[in-house]
């Protein structure tokens, strides 16, 4: 089996090769037939305003003989009179111009009618037409990727498709969480789409390593036609994108461009002043018949210092630089094409000390035409992330917790760092400015060769071999540093990163990917053929080792004598990683006079994952399409309104995301599990496999429509869809009493719907030309079936719930009915079990008894609400006038449930919490009854047990919310002006980002959430990274 | 001809595609064991046993256990143990179920061991025996935590299938015992005495630990004349049983150099920077580097320690509640912190402690000051001392081993049955009471000498207070509390703090905890096991289903 890792890229080389060197001896002789009597032909082609048209194609008809336009429109090319060249430009119609003996020609397009119809859209293994897709599809081009100040591709999709619903949770630049779904949540398993780069699936990781400057387009599959060829890993949608390349005949350009700003932390909530916290404090004590902490002395005291006042959270953040520069060569001679790029990306942290990322790309994206039948492409993409981020894991908590009392300094005015009793042993400042660094540094290398053999006219033979390389290592220093109990303090108090630890880590990761493909496309009169035939392998390795040692040497950080190695250090078998996936796929299209549309296609896939005799799936789709509008008897609607397409597709889409080994009972060695006099032995536990397991299924239905109007100015799309998963998979929920855990089994069901719209709209007033798109899309799942029919799960005071008949994990909790407005009502009302009438008080909060038992426990709890946004919205609009132009993003979600526990919603949390908030001081009082909050009390008390230490929705919030994502100005300098300085264009702009961001909660970024794409998570603690604002500028000139 | 010979070499291309691949298809775990070839080497076989041991306990089961009982307050947050002391506990309580959980989950560990054991090549029958008889030790003090928290549990002796799991009813608490009893007495010839241990054994389960355990056992069932044959194995058969004495020093058996000394029949091991607990990081004294208390001792406990002069502080004239910490039982500073107590740091040198409000004359010697409940310093006016571990590393990080059994509770136990049996003399406290008193440090004769006039119940009440003072904060006072039906004496109405409120004039008032006869004596079955395992039903009284 190893041997053919070798064999396969032999094979289609020497294949490749093989034909090639009889494709190149034919196309010499043919060239010297036409070379007779030429003449060279100038022009320039521009549209009808007069705007000169770059990058428009115009080849000889009947020849191979083709240029393209320059920056200013113009072209020059080899031809005889009476030969006929065309003129072509996507979104305006084709030109064909008999040539004469006028050899200075001048060409005027006109902008085509159906622009957004032959745009082109890349789809799985092959690319279609906006006319002819019939599947659901959304595309986005690299002008909506380009010019937002995003530090990577993901946050640049924000928005811009329906459906494609990604959360940033956290801005930390070190740390940058997001979510990607695709249509919601399909499954109690992984949720994330499969990434597909120029052709190849690719590991989720590398997506972010790629430099947005350098896409090209996006597209999303969402729907069992278009992402069934993808078969066991399409059943969350297929994210496919594409990379820049260069042109043919396209003389060399230079792109040069800029981005530079600053990332502003916005902290979202306040807390309150020292004086008020220390009486709040006391009232929280006095409240629940403790004794007040502060003295009224102590309180004057504070009030007389309130002007020194800092709170340590501020003193932590500071602002942020954050740079970009990309550099971009292409161009094209007649048979081959050329991409050469570099980008720069430098994104400091916010946090106090030196921190951030810094990202490297280089890329070159080559084609030949080696002859008329062979083609070869070579993508060499090479991304280096280094990443700087400090030790300090709990600086935010740490620092915000911390009332901003005078005399509480983290650092005195004679340097040395400083703990107090809210403190204690900690000290953010210190971890962040002396307290070491985790720097990693990460290298990507993707290669994608590619070899084109046109066997037939129509036949093509396709080889990929394509390689993701990993190789991340991490080096971590954790450096001692003193703290002291006052600044006049001698000897420290306690430590800081006590163990001194040093450690390092290696992680290689490479996924190799074989594909061959014959693809066939012909029209014979009004029948038009497309088929394709695949087969590919996919094989993933990865392997990694981690030293971790402690009590380092705390200058140089190396071993000495009295150095530990960690146990929880490993070597390589510890960490190996192997799978593999073999597939074949093919897809069958017909369509008739481009107005009936039929398709098929299937994948069959053999995954590692599973046991031998459960290793093969199928998964086939169908898809039909039917352009009403070019009936006959549709001829007066088409030529008033516009077209019309239906289309509906079904079909099987597979999902094998599970942990290796799944099927197989393994015995997991643990070192120090026990000792004996003193000499640690190890442990083995074991857990429980089950050989029958096999892939999950989603039967995807999905129909949709086209429609434009207005001339197709306005088009819309409208999609609903209907998924159903079965035998998913995911671990069983079993009684304790089985005593260990089983692997993943077949065993849930869910279904998922919704339906999205999008909009586009382009018109001009005057010389303005506007474009406004919006997009909105919704799901909605439902468990089905599940292990014993239901799982609680709670975490820290929030419970989320898997349960036959309602949304996967959703909130599941107490309902509260108020706040006891008096004893009376207390000693009339149901209360928790066990909680007397005395042992509450009026301002304590009221629970809704829902079984009528007179008593509220666990029977009591409801379905509260969905953690998932619904309504995920997006809006674009774009204008320009003369040189300017002016663009902005809208996105949200107009629906979603968000619980958030902690000290952002309890005072004084568990007494982990020194401080009250501005936002906490609606609560109850005798005389303010009708209040946000229940009445102030201390941690421990019944009370609190009572308001706070229950699943209820009093942590729940409304995660409503819509954000103005990105603005941005530019102004293009007259080509006249620029040309002078020989600078063909030439945009400077200013743009911002997270301007404004209408919800119902200030003092919580609404994107924050504690669900990944598999929808688990601890609870949300909202100890999040601040919200950043960018505001910068840049520069984009083209020579 | 020529498109004929692209397809043939299409087809080959893509049949070795498709059957190809770099990876192999049946990859085989790097990183673990299966089936195939685990159960081949005595060496694996021991991991099972290891891990065994390892969940038959640990540091932090004692912790809770004790947080259970009036000797200790949870004072930060309401932590499980605090929320059924306060009586308002419900059957989804999280301790209630990871208890559960735990517990079933050494059980499989014992069950797998003891069906494939006999399958593994190359371990000699005996030491096979001796194996199983160490895991069958570890399967009875499983089901011995399960009886004591939940009465009647699931109950199995191999390995239950997935189906049966989520079928199988609750057996009586009386059964089980029974189970427990007859394993013990089956495997006690089958272990080694203490006496034929050798070091490299130590820690291991003898024959000494599984007498000790049939003690306890039946001690938690008052079975008075069983306890007393049990103990006396351990007090007058040291030959065949192995000898134990009592350590000379208190505070000295707690410490990491004295581990595996003659008082101690069974602990649960750590080694030092490997395995270690640290509950002292949120429980020492702050200005000793812990970094918040939330676990200290309640003044009931300190009230509860006598005078030097042998009497409780209620019946001591000399006692002065201003002055509280001066001639009292010595194992109070041995197990307590209180203010002006002293505290010896990792590097050996010995501090003041200072907690009284308005005390201390550096801000780190204020660190450890009392500020009321809700702070990071104790909320007691109490640290921790017992088990505090010099030789700790950072963050309190302890290889310190767990005491399980130990020789003075086989004579506090041996003490009470025979004061129960009416058979209590002089001799028998000498030997006991007595004894353990000379070892506590105390010297004035009073306090040492049969308390002769004493009555049966008054003998009750010292012996039951001396097992207190002795066995304090080693995890053992709930169960005894639960055992004498004492719930409403000891766990209900106000615990306290020191007498450091209202500036010194009235002792801190902490939570008002609830003891309901009718339902605390027994923990509530899983909710999450009830929903999934209909059989489990009916709850124990008190907790609705």
């Amino acid at each position: 089996m190893k041997k053919t890792c070798i064999i396969i890229p032999l094979l289609i080389y020497l294949f490749g090769f093989g034909v090639n060197s009889y494709g190149t001896a034919s196309k010499s002789i043919r060239e010297k037939a036409v070379g007779l009597n030429q003449t060279t032909y100038t022009g320039v082609v521009k549209d009808k305003l007069g705007v000169a048209i770059s990058g428009a194609s115009v080849a000889v008809k009947g020849r191979a003989a083709s240029t393209s336009t320059d920056n200013n429109g113009h072209f020059s090319i080899s031809a005889s009179a009476g030969e006929v060249i065309e003129i072509s430009f996507l979104g305006y119609e084709q030109m064909m111009v008999t040539l004469t003996q006028q050899t200075n020609l001048n060409v005027v397009l006109q902008e085509s009618a159906n622009t957004e119809l032959d745009e082109v859209i890349v789809i799985g293994y092959g690319t279609t037409t906006r006319r002819r897709v019939v599947g659901a599809v959304d595309h986005v081009n690299s002008d909506i990727i380009e010019n937002r100040p995003v530090t990577n591709l993901t946050q640049a999709l924000q928005g811009t498709m329906p459906s494609l619903n990604i959360q940033q949770r956290s801005m930390n630049p070190n740390d940058n969480t997001m979510n990607i779904n695709i249509r919601g949540i399909g499954t109690m398993n992984n949720n994330s789409p499969l990434i597909v780069i120029d052709g190849l699936v690719s590991d989720g990781a590398s997506l972010n390593r790629l430099n947005p400057n350098d896409i090209e387009s996006a597209s999303v599959l969402k729907d069992a036609g278009t992402a069934a060829i993808y078969g066991s890993r399409s059943a969350n949608g297929v994210l496919l994108v594409t990379t820049k390349k260069g042109k043919k005949n396209q003389k060399p350009t230079l792109r040069l461009s800029t981005q530079t700003g600053i990332q502003t932390p916005k902290i979202l909530f306040r807390p309150v002043e020292g004086y008020q916290n220390a009486t709040l404090k006391n009232l929280s004590l006095t409240n629940v018949n403790a004794h007040p902490q502060f003295t009224p002395e102590q309180i004057r005291d504070l009030y007389d210092h309130r002007a020194e006042e800092e709170w340590s959270y501020d003193v932590i953040l500071q602002d942020g630089l954050q740079q970009n520069y990309n550099v971009t060569l292409s161009g094209g001679s007649e048979n081959t094409t050329y991409l050469f790029s570099g980008g720069f990306l430098d994104q400091e942290s916010n946090f106090a000390g030196d921190f951030g990322i810094q990202r490297y790309n280089l890329r070159a994206n080559v084609t030949s035409d080696i002859n008329d039948r062979i083609k070869i492409s070579s993508i060499l993409n090479y991304a280096r992330n280094n990443n700087k981020a400090s030790t300090a894991s709990n600086a935010i908590i740490n620092s915000s917790r911390i009332p901003p009392y005078y005399y509480y300094r983290m650092q005195a005015d004679n340097g040395k760092y400083l703990v107090n009793n809210a403190l204690t042993d900690q000290n953010p400042l210190a971890e962040l400015r002396d307290g070491g660094r985790i720097d990693s540094d990460n290298d990507y290398f993707n290669v994608n060769l590619g070899l084109d053999v046109k066997i037939i006219d129509g036949l093509k033979l396709r080889g990929v071999f394509g390689a993701d390389m990993f190789s991340n290592h991490r080096y971590t220093r954790r450096l001692q540093i003193p703290l002291y109990s006052s600044p006049d303090a001698t000897t420290p108090l306690v430590f800081v990163n006590t163990e001194r630890n040093t450690e390092d880590y290696n992680e290689k990761t490479y996924l190799l990917n074989y594909q061959l493909l014959l693809d066939y496309d012909k029209t014979f009169d009004k029948h038009q053929i497309t088929g394709l035939f695949g087969a590919s392998n996919e094989s993933y390795t990865r392997r990694a080792n981690e030293i971790r040692l402690r009590f380092t040497d705390p200058i140089l950080g190396v071993p000495v004598s009295e150095t530990e190695i960690l146990p929880s250090s490993y070597v390589s078998p510890q960490q190996t990683q192997q799978t593999g996936l073999s597939s074949l796929f093919a897809r069958l299209g017909y369509s008739f006079d481009q107005k009936y549309f039929i398709e098929g296609s299937f994948r069959y896939d053999g995954s590692s994952k599973f046991l031998k005799q459960n290793r093969w799936g199928f998964f086939p789709s169908v898809s039909l399409g039917w352009r009403l509008s070019d009936e006959l008897f549709m001829d007066s609607y088409r030529e008033k309104i516009g077209d019309v397409k239906i289309r509906g597709t079904y079909g099987h889409l597979g999902n094998q995301d599970i942990e290796n080994y799944q099927y197989l009972t393994v015995y997991t060695p643990y070192t120090n599990a026990y000792g004996f006099n003193n000499t640690s032995v190890a442990g083995a536990g074991f857990r429980y496999g089950n050989e029958t397991i096999s892939w999950e299924t989603t039967k995807s239905f999905n129909i949709g429509a086209d429609l434009t109007f207005f001339s197709q100015r306005l088009n819309a799309s409208f999609d609903y869809f209907n998924n159903k998963t079965v035998d998913i998979l995911t671990e069983p929920n079993l009684s304790a009493v089985f005593g260990t855990k089983l692997g993943s089994l077949n065993i849930g069901e869910m279904v998922n719907r919704g339906w999205e719209i999008s909009v586009n709209y382009g018109f001009e007033t005057g010389n303005a030309n506007h474009r406004v798109g919006g997009n909105v899309g919704d799901t909605f799942n439902k468990v089905t079936k599940y292990t014993n029919d239901e799982d609680i799960l709670t975490s820290d005071n929030i419970t989320k719930l898997i349960r036959v008949g309602v949304p996967f994990m959703s909130y599941y909790g107490y309902k509260t009915e108020g706040y006891f407005q008096s004893m009376q009502e207390i000693e009339a009302a149901a209360l928790p079990v066990g909680v007397a009438a005395d042992d509450l008080k009026p301002g304590d909060v009221r629970y809704v008894d829902r079984n009528q038992d007179g008593v509220i426990d666990g029977r009591d709890r409801f379905v509260l609400g969905s953690g998932f946004p619904r309504f995920t919205f997006g809006f674009t609009y774009d204008v320009s006038y003369k040189g300017f132009d002016f663009g902005m993003l809208v996105q949200g979600s107009a629906k979603r449930d968000m619980m958030v526990r902690g000290e952002l919603v309890e005072p004084f949390h568990s007494n982990y919490s020194f401080v009250m908030y501005q936002h906490q001081l609606d609560y109850w009082t005798p005389t303010n009854t009708n209040a946000t909050w229940p009445r102030l009390t201390a941690a421990g008390a019944t009370s609190t047990a009572n308001n706070y230490g229950r699943d209820s929705d009093i942590y729940m919030f409304d995660g409503a919310y819509a954000r103005l994502k990105n603005i941005q100005l530019g102004y293009t300098i007259p080509n006249t002006y620029s040309e002078k300085i020989g600078i063909a264009n030439m945009r400077i702009f200013v743009n911002a980002q997270n301007l404004l961001t209408l919800s119902k909660n200030s003092w919580i970024d609404p994107e924050s959430s504690e669900f990944n794409s598999n929808m688990s998570g601890s609870a949300n603690s909202a100890r999040n990274y601040p919200t950043l604002k960018y505001y910068g500028f840049g520069l984009d000139i083209q020579f | 001809m020529k498109k004929l010979r692209y397809i043939k070499q299409i087809c080959i291309v893509a049949i070795l595609l498709a059957l190809g691949s770099c990876n192999t298809m049946d990859p085989i775990p790097t990183n673990d064991f299966t089936d195939a070839n685990f159960w081949t080497s005595p060496e694996n076989a021991e991991l099972i046993v290891n891990m065994a041991y390892n969940q038959m306990y640990s540091a932090d089961k004692m912790w809770n256990d004790e947080a259970l009982s009036d000797n200790v307050f949870e004072g930060r947050t309401n932590t499980d143990q605090r929320i059924i002391r306060n009586g308002i506990a419900d059957p989804s309580l999280g301790l209630f179920d990871t208890e559960w959980e735990w517990a079933y989950g050494g059980l499989k560990t014992c069950h797998v061991f003891l069906q494939f054991i006999d399958i593994v090549p190359g371990m000699t029958a005996e030491h096979k025996e001796r194996r199983k008889a160490e895991v069958r030790f570890i399967r009875a003090h499983l089901y011995f935590r399960l009886v004591n928290f939940y009465g009647d549990v699931p109950f199995f002796t191999s390995d239950v299938s997935l189906d049966e799991s989520q079928r199988v009813p609750r057996t009586s608490k009386a059964q089980v015992l029974s189970f427990i009893h007859q394993e013990l007495d089956e495997i006690i010839p089958l272990l080694p005495s203490r006496n034929q241990l050798s070091a490299a054994d130590n820690g291991r389960i003898t024959s000494g630990a599984a007498v000790a355990f049939q003690a306890r056992a039946y001690l938690y069932e008052s079975s008075w004349s069983k306890v007393i044959e049990y103990c006396d194995k351990l007090i007058n058969q040291g030959e065949t049983f192995g000898n134990y004495s009592l350590f000379p020093s208190y505070s000295g058996l707690f410490e990491a150099t004295n581990e595996y000394n003659q008082e101690v029949i069974l602990d649960y091991a750590h080694v030092p920077s490997v395995k270690y607990w640290s509950k002292y990081y949120d429980a020492a004294p702050l200005s000793a580097g812990a970094r918040l208390n939330a676990y200290a001792p309640l003044q009931e406990l300190v009230d509860s320690y006598l005078t030097t002069n042998g009497l409780t502080v209620q019946n001591d004239p000399t006692y002065n509640d201003n002055n509280p910490y001066t001639n009292r039982d010595p194992r109070l500073a041995a197990s307590v912190v209180f203010h002006g107590g002293q505290w010896t740091s990792f590097d050996g040198t010995t501090k003041t402690i200072y907690i009284r409000p308005g005390t201390g004359g550096t801000a780190e010697e204020r660190m450890d000051v009392y500020i009321n409940s809700s702070s990071n310093s104790t909320a007691t006016g109490y640290y921790m001392r017992k088990y505090y571990d010099q030789t700790a590393i950072t963050n309190y990080q302890s290889g310190l081993n767990i005491i399980m059994y130990r020789y003075a509770d086989v004579l506090l136990m041996y003490a009470e049955a025979l004061n129960e049996q009416n058979d209590m003399d002089e001799n028998a406290w000498n030997n006991t009471i007595g004894a353990i008193r000379a070892r506590a440090g105390f010297t004035n004769p009073a306090a040492r000498s049969y308390p002769s006039t004493a009555t049966q119940a008054q003998l009750r009440e010292i012996i039951r207070n001396e097992r207190r003072s002795e066995l304090a904060l080693e995890g053992l006072r709930y169960y005894d509390i639960i055992r004498w039906k004492a719930g409403t004496q000891y766990l209900n109405g106000f615990v306290h703090g020191a007498k450091f409120a209202n500036s010194g004039t009235a002792y801190i008032q902490l939570d008002n905890r609830r003891f309901d006869e009718n339902r605390d004596y027994l923990w509530s079955v899983p909710r999450a096991e009830m929903d999934i395992n209909n059989n489990l039903r009916p709850n124990n009284p008190g907790y609705g289903n």
